[in-house]
């Protein structure tokens, strides 16, 4: 039986005074108890689909075009199509019928109000239930979704949670009135690895026990196949592939799906570069035939020895950047007057070396002190003991002249391409400004001839030159950001998250620049992910971090093979599905 | 996590911080006071005397009033009248630091065989005019500013928050856009200029209806030798005239705050959970809207104290700024002098006080200076 069907629906957005049209024809159907998985990147429409199930859009800013959707009221044994229903009769179903999950736990929760009045709320909406009871039931839900002492939840306000305690928070809301269908708009996207598999494992849980319907949404086909029984792969509105989940993510048919699975770093064997969708697809003209494709890729995998006489060579030099026993400990607010001063380790007696050309990989949860130490290797962070030795040069102890030399080698590139680059400033002044600053040309004319051509380097051009940040894309601005970190010659760059908040597709993209890039400059990378296919992708060795220590360090394709830690083997098995 | 009902170290040590800061700020003002006013090219010895022209009494004067002394020494003699804590001659009657009783409500601690230190109520000299204690005249006038700035602050708030609200709800509306204009037009319009046109309006054109009266202070008195009423009446003009600006203010602010919590994500949830929108703006939006409202406005109150000083003027509220024009249309320099000290010490405590709450009411908030 289906609980909600959308038929041939199409809906048009306002863009300055336009109407551009952003999901064509979509037509779908879900199940009593079935899970759909609707996968897309981002802009491909599919948070759209999910709010307009709800009618959660905006009235005035979209317009539907065409089509219907259904949902069939299992109480009342009822039809009732969504699209033609006034506010007073939606507010009926919204929460009570169909619940949202969304994206951002720590901006989906009211920030003034209690944890569990939030829910109480709710309940005391669409039930008859009293005071006490709505506080007994929000404490039983509190319990199923394993919240530690709800009671204290209860009475915790957003900001006192962590992101997955808010997460589940969010999860016991959307369930706390038995929905027939529960709707999650990519519920795990801003989680930790280890936190995203508890939440997945507890929507799964609490799906086949209520037998809820699920639409769940993501741009990770990893997470889709792990939790959906069918997929629907959307690109630029438009359906391209539906069906069942484990046959398209097994067997995908349009070049599309198979670029997506493609683009993500595999775990399995190690290619030159990564495949991106446009390899595969460009607006919907097919670039590759099907045939050539695999053979293709199996001609960028990377032997084992290929990379072992690499390794040996690379290894057989002295390391360029030695850091012995560094630690960060921050001071913490003190509570009350006569308590005791508490510390916070961020980074507890670290010790690692990294050679001339390498790629070190540091992986690790949010919180494991791997930002803190990239900061701390050019004193952008001041380390409270230990060495850096950077080419025979005590960092630690340089004067803020010298250290400006040493920062003019040691680049670093910073996760959020949306606030690192100065909004006022075009992007032309944001490449200059550095090389006028370490005194690099003669003159603005010569500088700006060198920002042109590492504008074309990372695949930009002139125009883009007299442009504001704004005006670009988050993969287009990351691209600024690398262009801006060569523009001093640096022989030693950090990444830090530099792709985490891209695409899948763009963040291949980026990878394969990285790479290009320092086979042509001779770089030498740190990069720091909490993504651990990304990070072995772009290792030679790999270091992963827990609570501010290093707890494994090894060769990267050795240390996921072969992991010694515990930790380590967490890490690896929380990765949604590991690609084939 | 943070519980901040325990006053903490570092709590403790922000308000002393902001108190030693207060005071090294008022030394400042009262240095630059002082001087300010006695490198001005006018005699108040000559002020004093108004008609009379002989030589031995304007000498007297100056002896009086310590003009004969080097400036140092005044400048000295002022900081040790202002302060609480002061030192002072017991004998020599004729010593300008002579602790003269009619002068200073003291209490005297530390006495020396011709000498006393004294705990006393600030002395701000004498009013030139009336011989009156400054600081009596002040004290008498304060809490009329005050009561009119915070009556005006009310109205502001209340009226502003509705108008901005309805303003955010009905976004784009004809509403909208005359709110929009009036409170563009409050925002420039000067407030002498505000405050003739109401009172041309309406306790002039408009008196019959309004029954308000053109000038008034918070006592009147009426024609039958009743004494002395409290007339409240006369709040009524220059409280809203002196509140057109915040009220414009508060409008904006509070619309653009609306409408910035209307975009958060947790009002998507509020809207998924299936609330009506009077709740969602009542108990999602207000709260989180009038935040920044609130702390905006208390900062304001401090300048409005000393904006009064038109507004009480045109309507000769008998407040600081009828004292304040009044003294400078005199030329009495000791009651513009204290004026401005009493202001600024005003300022800064409240300025204290609302570090203090901010940190108090936002734990988040950091104590660093």
């Amino acid at each position: 039986m289906d609980i909600l069907k959308v038929d041939n629906f199409s809906l048009a957005f306002k863009r300055e005074k336009s109407w551009h049209t952003v999901l064509h024809n979509v037509t779908f159907a879900l199940k009593k108890g079935e899970t759909l998985g609707i996968v897309g990147e981002s802009g491909s429409g599919k948070s759209v689909m999910a709010l307009s199930i709800m009618k959660l859009l905006s009235a005035t800013q979209s317009r539907v075009n065409e089509g219907n959707i259904h949902y069939f009221d299992t109480e009342s044994s009822r039809e009732i199509s969504i699209l033609p229903l006034k506010e007073k009769e939606l507010r009926k179903i919204r929460g009570r019928k169909i619940a949202m999950i969304f994206q951002e736990p720590m901006t989906s929760l009211n920030p003034s109000l209690k944890c569990g009045y939030q829910i109480v709320e709710q309940l005391r909406l669409h039930t008859s239930l009293s005071k006490k009871e709505a506080y007994k039931k929000t404490i039983e839900l509190f319990k199923e979704v394993l919240l530690p002492r709800p009671e204290k939840i209860f009475q915790a306000y957003p900001f006192e949670l962590s992101g997955g305690q808010k997460q589940r928070v969010m999860i016991a809301l959307a369930m706390s009135c038995n929905p027939d269908i529960l709707i999650a708009d990519e519920p795990t996207t801003a989680l930790d690895v280890t936190v995203q598999k508890g939440i997945l494992e507890l929507i799964k849980k609490l799906q086949s026990k209520y037998q809820m319907s699920v639409i769940f949404i993501t741009h990770d086909l990893g997470v889709v196949v792990d939790i959906a029984d069918t997929m629907l792969v959307l690109y630029q509105g438009k359906i391209v592939e539906y069906g069942d989940a484990e046959n398209i993510f097994e067997n995908p048919k349009h070049p599309y799906t198979q670029g997506l699975l493609a683009c993500t770093p595999s775990l399995e064997y190690r290619l030159r570069k990564l495949p991106t969708v446009s390899d595969f697809i460009q607006n919907e003209h097919i670039v590759k035939q099907e045939e050539t494709r695999e053979e293709w890729i199996r001609s960028l995998i990377i032997s084992s020895e290929e990379r072992e006489n690499h390794h040996l060579q690379l290894y057989s030099r002295e390391p360029i950047l030695k850091i012995e026993n560094l630690s960060k400990i921050y001071p913490l607010r003190k509570e009350k007057l006569f308590s005791k001063r508490q510390y916070l380790t961020a980074l507890n007696n670290v010790s690692i070396e990294v050679y001339e050309g390498e790629t070190l990989g540091l992986v690790g949860e949010s919180g494991c002190g791997k930002t803190t130490l990239g900061r701390s290797i050019i004193r952008l962070i001041e380390p409270s003991k230990g060495n850096i030795i950077y080419k025979g040069k005590e960092i630690t102890s340089l004067s803020s002249k010298e250290l400006r030399k040493v920062r003019k080698e040691v680049q670093i590139i910073l996760q959020d391409p949306y606030s690192s680059l100065n909004q006022r400033i075009t992007v032309g002044e944001a490449l200059i400004e550095p090389m006028r600053v370490h005194n690099l040309f003669r003159n603005d004319k010569e500088r700006k001839k060198r920002s042109i051509e590492l504008l074309e380097r990372v695949s930009l051009n002139e125009s883009h030159f007299y442009r504001y940040p704004h005006e670009f894309s988050g993969g287009q601005r990351q691209r600024i950001a690398i262009a801006r970190a060569l523009t001093l010659n640096p022989k030693f760059i950090i990444c830090d998250e530099s792709v985490s908040a891209l695409d899948v597709s763009v963040q291949a993209q980026v990878l394969n620049l990285l790479n290009e890039l320092k086979r042509e400059f001779q770089l030498t990378y740190i990069f720091i992910s909490h993504d651990l296919s990304v990070v072995k992708f772009m290792s030679d060795r790999m270091a992963v971090m827990k609570d501010g220590e290093i707890v494994e360090l090894n060769e990267a394709d050795k240390l996921y093979k072969n992991p010694q830690s515990q930790y380590t083997q967490q890490l690896i098995e929380a990765i949604p599905r590991k690609r084939i | 996590m943070y519980f901040c009902t325990v006053l903490d170290l570092t709590m403790l040590l922000f308000i002393l911080k902001r108190i030693l800061y207060g005071f090294l700020l008022m030394l400042g003002v009262i240095t630059l006071v002082f001087f300010l006013f006695t490198v001005l090219p006018s005699d108040p010895a000559r002020m004093i005397m108004g008609q009379r022209t002989d030589i031995a009494t304007e000498e007297a004067i100056r002896k009086e009033m310590g003009l004969d002394l080097p400036i140092g020494v005044q400048y000295l003699a002022y900081l040790n009248d202002l302060s609480p804590i002061s030192w002072h001659k017991t004998k020599d009657k004729d010593s300008f630091f002579y602790l003269n009783p009619s002068n200073y409500h003291y209490i005297s601690f530390l006495s020396f065989e011709n000498s006393s230190i004294v705990l006393k109520k600030p002395f701000m000299r004498r009013s030139y005019q009336s011989k009156r204690q400054v600081i009596d005249i002040l004290s008498e006038a304060f809490p009329k500013t005050a009561l009119l700035a915070v009556v005006s602050i009310f109205f502001a708030i209340i009226v502003g928050i509705t108008i901005g609200v309805l303003c955010a709800v009905f976004k784009g509306s004809w509403f909208d856009k005359i709110a929009l204009f009036f409170s563009v037009l409050g925002m420039s319009v000067p407030s002498f200029f505000a405050a003739i046109l109401f009172a041309w309006v309406f306790a002039f054109l408009l008196a019959d209806v309004t029954g308000l009266s053109m000038f008034g202070s918070l006592y009147s008195v009426d024609n039958y030798g009743s004494g002395q009423f409290l007339d409240l009446r006369n709040l009524i003009l220059p409280a809203i005239t002196l509140g057109i600006r915040p009220l414009a203010l508060v409008v904006e602010l509070t619309k653009n705050s609306v409408l910035d919590v209307l975009s958060q994500d947790y009002i998507r949830t509020a809207r998924a959970k299936g609330l009506p929108y009077r709740r969602i703006l009542v108990k999602h939006t207000l709260k989180n809207a009038l935040n920044p409202v609130v702390t905006a406005i208390s900062g304001w109150l401090a300048s409005l104290l000393a904006g009064a000083v038109f507004v009480e003027y045109i309507f000769d509220w008998k407040g600081m700024g009828v004292v304040i024009v009044d003294a400078l249309d005199k030329y009495d320099f000791p009651v513009v002098m204290g004026a401005l000290l009493y202001v600024s010490i005003i300022l800064v405590i409240i300025n204290i006080i609302v570090d203090i709450t901010y940190g108090w009411l936002d734990p988040q908030v950091k104590f660093t200076s």
